[in-house]
């Protein structure tokens, strides 16, 4: 630990304080995340481990880098790498507006990064603004890896603050167990939402029945042919059956008919019916993508 | 994970240089002369091949946990800590990350004394000394220092689709998947990537059952020269062997050992 200089906290993240610091040797600028460490015959948990070295193993551009690991008195510190903000703080600095190309290039970085992942078989599952970072070069990365999968998804924050249901998908409101790469593009399909509305929250409800009453709300609620097997879901509950009366276009009247339509694509309250990470960086929407962002080397050396 | 070794810890931050080794083990070889360095590792190496087969683990945990040990002290001095609690903690922590499955501490201290007591009696006289609290804590120590690499990857895989390619050679593959064990007692694993390492082994093992395979390893696209000094270290070992009398030597070479500070042993 003598390594970094504590500058200040960040924030209070859901396995812990996260503080900004400097490392004493190369002068750059890191954040360190804490992890609390249960005292027993284990050691470090395989869980975490496994995520560690694949995080380890994961460089690309648009993850955020894991530099090292530390330990002290029981506590186990993750180095990471440092950006600027997250998207919820850069959407509180927007003031309502948000330049299209940026929305095009932070969804592009978005889908580049969870295809990486998904190619090595990782899932997020807890994708969000607060975790995704931007950089002062306009670069987006995933952060937060395969931390979620390590831990569990948590009921409630080491803050003790409630954790965001706005995100999860359908299936997951449901009880099921079975996570596939399904359950990210679900939550990146809000997020594209929301960065199309610079920052207005899609689907913010305040409990599972709320939330799921306001995705069926806009989408219609789910039926044995539009999905099967949803009423053998653990947590399943039937909804009155609200037809779809407002149109995509009136909830993202900034997108247009391109956006829309890999918004809608993404929006599908059946796991089997959403598009994947890949398919989505070739959709018609990314057709002018400014090529500087499209072809840009990822995997670093 | 089924990862790229190209893109891999492994290939990036973990194919050291000879140079590095020298530099590295200044300390140590000012000490101990470089053969009883090597003797030292061929002891621990053997120390983690028991423990690990008393636990019944599969021989690609085994390496991995040797690989560990390895670059632990590839950028450590052996005093920094004693090499008879680092073995244990490294077979510890491979368990885990091969996904083997959590072995208990209480199984791995007693396999442990039982091992020294009844194996290794001839190099210490006493009982294993040390306990769950150790490990544990040489647990943190050594994830720093690994870096947190901790997939490594091994010349097995390569080694099974090379003599498939040649055309199904039991015998072939019996005897180049012993040298590789025995590889593990050298530097190899340090300096040339797990898929020459698999070439080199191979080869030793068609010149010992005397297979003429020249023009099959003539059309493998790699670099010759590093293939020839990877044989070089094995064929130093086996030829070391000839010679060594692990049971008579060793207990001199571990009082010579550099050693962690008695205060440090809690």
């Amino acid at each position: 630990m003598q390594k970094y200089e504590k500058l200040e906290k960040i924030g209070e993240g859901t396995y812990g304080t996260v503080f900004k610091a400097k490392n004493r040797e190369n002068l750059e600028i890191v954040a360190l995340k804490r992890v609390r460490l249960d005292d027993d015959d284990e050691g470090v948990p395989s869980s975490a481990l496994r995520e560690i070295c694949l995080l380890k193993e994961l460089k690309h551009k648009n993850i955020v880098r894991l530099y090292d690991v530390l330990h002290s008195d029981k506590k186990l510190t993750l180095v990471f790498e440092h950006c600027d903000q997250d998207l919820k703080k850069y959407f509180d600095s927007l003031n309502g507006d948000i330049d299209p190309d940026v929305v095009k290039s932070f969804m592009f970085q978005l889908l580049r990064g969870l295809a990486f992942c998904h190619s090595n078989n990782i899932l997020h599952r807890d994708l969000k603004p607060q975790n995704l970072l931007i950089n002062k070069n306009g670069e987006l990365k995933l952060a937060d890896f395969g931390l979620a999968r390590a831990f569990g998804i948590p009921v409630k924050c080491y803050s003790a603050e409630v954790v965001t249901l706005w995100y999860r998908p359908p299936d997951v409101l449901f009880g099921a167990k079975l996570y596939t790469t399904s359950i990210d593009m679900w939550s990146a399909g809000c997020i594209f939402a929301e960065l199309a509305n610079a920052g207005r929250p899609l689907f913010p409800g305040s409990d599972v029945d709320d939330q799921l009453r306001r995705i069926f709300k806009l989408l219609g609620t789910p039926t044995d042919e539009t999905w099967s097997g949803m009423n053998q879901l653990p947590d399943y509950k039937p909804f009155p059956l609200y037809q779809p009366n407002m149109s995509i276009s009136q909830v993202v009247p900034k997108l247009g008919s391109r956006g829309r339509d890999l918004l809608q694509r993404l929006l599908v309250c059946n796991p089997f019916g959403r598009m994947s990470a890949d398919d989505a960086m070739v959709h018609p929407y990314f057709t002018d993508l400014n090529p500087s962002i499209k072809n840009d080397r990822c995997e670093r050396i | 994970m089924a990862g790229n070794f190209w893109q891999s810890s492994h290939h990036q931050q973990w194919l050291l240089d000879k140079q590095d080794l020298i530099r590295e083990r200044k300390h140590d070889l000012s000490i101990l002369s470089e053969e009883e360095y090597q003797k030292i590792f061929i002891f621990f190496s053997s120390v983690i091949q028991t423990l690990g087969e008393q636990l019944k683990l599969r021989q690609q945990v085994i390496a991995t946990a040797t690989v560990y040990f390895k670059r632990f002290y590839a950028r450590n001095s052996l005093k920094c800590i004693d090499p008879l609690l680092l073995a244990p903690t490294c077979i510890f922590l491979a368990s885990k990350v091969e996904e083997f499955g959590v072995i208990s501490n209480s199984r791995l201290i007693s396999t442990c004394q039982t091992v020294i007591k009844n194996k290794f009696n001839y190099a210490y006289l006493q009982e294993f000394p040390y306990r769950t609290n150790h490990i544990l804590e040489c647990e943190f120590y050594l994830l720093e220092n690994l870096d947190c690499c901790l997939i490594v990857y091994q010349p097995y895989r390569p080694l099974l689709q090379l003599v498939q390619d040649i055309g199904h050679e039991e015998q072939l593959l019996t005897l180049a998947w012993r040298v590789v064990n025995d590889s593990l007692r050298t530097d190899v694993s340090l300096l040339y990537p797990p898929y020459q390492i698999a070439i080199g082994c191979l080869q030793i093992a068609c010149v010992i059952l005397q297979k003429d395979q020249k023009a099959w390893f003539a059309e493998l696209n790699v670099d010759i020269e590093k293939i020839q000094e990877i044989a070089r270290y094995i064929i130093n070992l086996f030829e070391l062997w000839k010679t060594y009398d692990e049971k008579k030597e060793i207990q001199g070479l571990l009082s010579k050992m550099p050693k962690p500070k008695p205060a440090q042993q809690r």
